[in-house]
């Protein structure tokens, strides 16, 4: 385990290094460059060269990607350019919302997906099978920006029940967890259902059964147990693709998280936080995917790590 | 099998009988059974949700081949006096959006681009990924070390993401997309074959092909590869699902197709404002796109079933 953990940190790193390479340089192949951000239009090209000297971008690209990495080192992260704001204060106060959506979808996803799939394999083909079957299939199929759209249509025009976008009231937060945890529920659902039906018919099941023990305890303590460990593996993969909703999702709401930042950022060319907050993002997969490797062998003590 | 289940329901038949029954059925499994495809596409036509996904997704690709040709209008012009004008309208069958332009039109386009997108890209990411993940597997050594540490790179990372920060550097339009999509979505080919290559290589098809002298590229392409096709198949549609929602996602925020070229994200963008009056600007596309990945899915499941003969029970 020790020596697992270790090889798994050790490449981790190394995908780090080379991610931040990849971002690094290629904001840097951006056509345009900041001084066109900050400075007047018209601006004489002496103030511009001026004023990429005083960023360090007239030096070359890897001495600037040595002194950005350093400054990270150093916690020192810079500001933005459109408008001065400490990225370290972004990073605080942008983090915590998009943890709070994030943790209300993952907690959505599971508390509404794990018992519908463990309802719908121990009544198969029941109405409520039935039901569990068409809300995975349009959960899958509905992309969560167009679902975004009939929500703010239906809850916010029609019926006037919520706002359809802001921020930090727990009626903010509704139409975006739905949002977010749509495809997710729909999927954890699935593959609950159908390794549920996997469990069921193997021997231990008959085993208990013949034992006497009532079918509830079989299906929802036994069953259901062994039934989760592919459901959590994918759980973590899933970090990876929340991340990525969280941009669309959080710039529909215009909730104020980091992928709203981000999308924002690169819309208009603000170099140092869509290069923070990328790396950021990046980095949160990475270790989220070796959490999942983690947890998988917790929930599983079959698997062995060499 | 049907002969030996009809013959166990007539107990009247003797041992001699029975015996001879079995020697026909040998001689009958020695014939050629149907092909690989006549045998997947005759459990296609039985499973209707799965060709009802096969035939809307032909629809899709003869309406993204033909309709921008066919199209009645120019998507690009606008006609500020015929704005709004309800789907059946004279001219506009399926009415004109917030600057008079024919939807149906536009709706062609979209549709073109998305499933170029979807398909084009997701066909070359699959020929790429096929032919890494064969040489990483078949070959395994120093190559399998650089292919599978790519893959390790690449794979399992938000696709959208990736596209918003190739945006960044190219700035918006489909090309950050198609190269978000073509630099992770290979991996996920790669890592399947891959894996499905190294158990391969150890069968016995495979060392007699290697004992009678068959060359390491013949055996690949004639042994290996076609029994790689159909995780990859299933792989793909669901790849080329993901790539249609993640251009018109984009798009949607205004970072994907740039006017005036028509998206389904933008297109739903634009009607979105509309939504309590003019509904069917934004509804049209969100309707079109909705099929499309629904098709997508119900093919990808459905040709799972079909070739996975792990899943293929009695």
């Amino acid at each position: 385990m020790g020596a697992y953990l270790a090889r798994r940190s050790l490449r981790m790193a190394v995908i780090l290094i080379f991610a931040s390479i990849a971002v690094f340089y290629s904001l840097r192949f951006a056509p345009g460059d900041p001084s066109g951000v900050t400075l007047n239009p018209l601006a004489r090209e002496e103030v511009r060269a001026a004023y990429r000297r005083q960023l360090g971008l007239d030096k070359p690209i890897y001495t600037q990607y040595f002194v950005y990495v350093s400054n990270l080192v150093q916690g020192k992260l810079g500001v933005s350019l459109v408008n001065g704001a400490e990225i370290w204060d972004l990073f605080k106060e942008y983090g915590k919302n998009s943890l709070i959506l994030g943790l209300a979808a993952v907690l959505v996803t599971h508390i509404i997906g794990i018992p519908l799939g463990i309802i719908a394999a121990a009544k198969r083909n029941s109405i409520i099978d039935q039901f569990a079957t068409a809300v995975g299939v349009l959960g899958m199929g509905i992309p969560n920006f167009w679902l975004a759209v009939l929500l703010i249509f239906l809850f916010s025009s029609k019926l006037h029940w919520l706002p359809s976008a802001g921020c930090c009231e727990p009626r903010h937060l509704v139409m975006p967890t739905i949002v977010l945890a749509a495809e997710g529920t729909a999927v954890t659902m699935r593959m609950m259902r159908a390794s549920m039906l996997e469990q069921i018919s193997q021997d231990f099941v008959r085993t208990h059964r013949a034992k006497g023990l009532s079918e509830w305890t079989i299906i929802g303590r036994r069953v259901a147990r062994a039934a989760l460990i592919p459901v959590i593996s994918v759980a973590g993969l899933r970090i990876g693709w929340l991340i990525g909703y969280t941009l669309i999702v959080e710039t529909i709401f215009r909730w104020p998280g980091v992928g709203y930042l981000l999308v924002d950022a690169v819309i208009r060319r603000d170099y140092p936080v869509a290069q923070f907050f990328s790396l950021l993002l990046v980095f949160t997969v990475v270790v989220a995917n070796l959490l999942a490797d983690l947890a998988y062998g917790i929930a599983d003590p079959r698997i062995r790590y060499e | 099998m049907s002969n030996r289940d009809t013959l166990a329901s007539e107990p009247s038949k003797t041992a001699g009988a029975l015996a001879r029954h079995w020697a026909n059925e040998e001689i009958v499994a020695l014939r050629p059974g149907p092909g690989r495809l006549q045998s997947a596409w005759r459990a296609l036509s039985k499973n209707k949700l799965t060709l009802a996904g096969c035939i809307i997704a032909l629809i899709y690709i003869l309406l993204g081949l033909f309709g921008p040709v066919l199209a009645p209008h120019d998507y690009a012009r606008q006609d500020l006096m015929a704005t709004f004008l309800k789907p059946g309208s004279p001219g506009h069958l399926l009415g004109t959006d917030n600057y008079g332009r024919d939807i149906l039109s536009r709706l062609v386009v979209a549709i073109r681009v998305s499933l170029s997108i979807g398909f084009g890209i997701t066909a070359i990411s699959m020929i790429v990924g096929t032919l890494a993940g064969a040489i990483a597997g078949y070959y395994r050594g120093w190559a399998d070390t650089i292919i599978s540490g790519i893959i390790e790179l690449t794979w399992g990372f938000p696709l959208i993401l990736i596209a918003v920060i190739l945006t960044g550097a190219f700035g918006p339009g489909l090309k950050a997309i198609v190269l978000a999509v073509g630099l992770i979505n290979w991996a996920g080919f790669a890592r399947i074959v891959r894996a499905e290559v190294i158990s391969l290589r150890e069968r016995e098809f495979v060392q007699a092909a290697h004992a009678i002298g068959v060359s390491d590229g013949r055996i690949l392409a004639r042994h290996i590869l076609p029994n790689c096709l159909a995780p990859a198949l299933v792989m793909a549609s669901n790849y080329v699902a993901l790539a249609i929602i993640v251009e018109a996602g984009l798009s949607f925020l205004g970072m994907g197709a740039q006017p005036p070229l028509p998206s389904l994200g933008t297109m739903i963008a634009e009607g979105k404002n509309y939504m309590l009056l003019d509904h069917w600007v934004s509804t049209i596309p969100g309707v079109t796109i909705v099929i499309i990945v629904l098709a997508l899915n119900l093919l990808g499941d459905g040709l799972r079933d079909i070739l996975d003969p792990r899943l293929r029970r009695a």
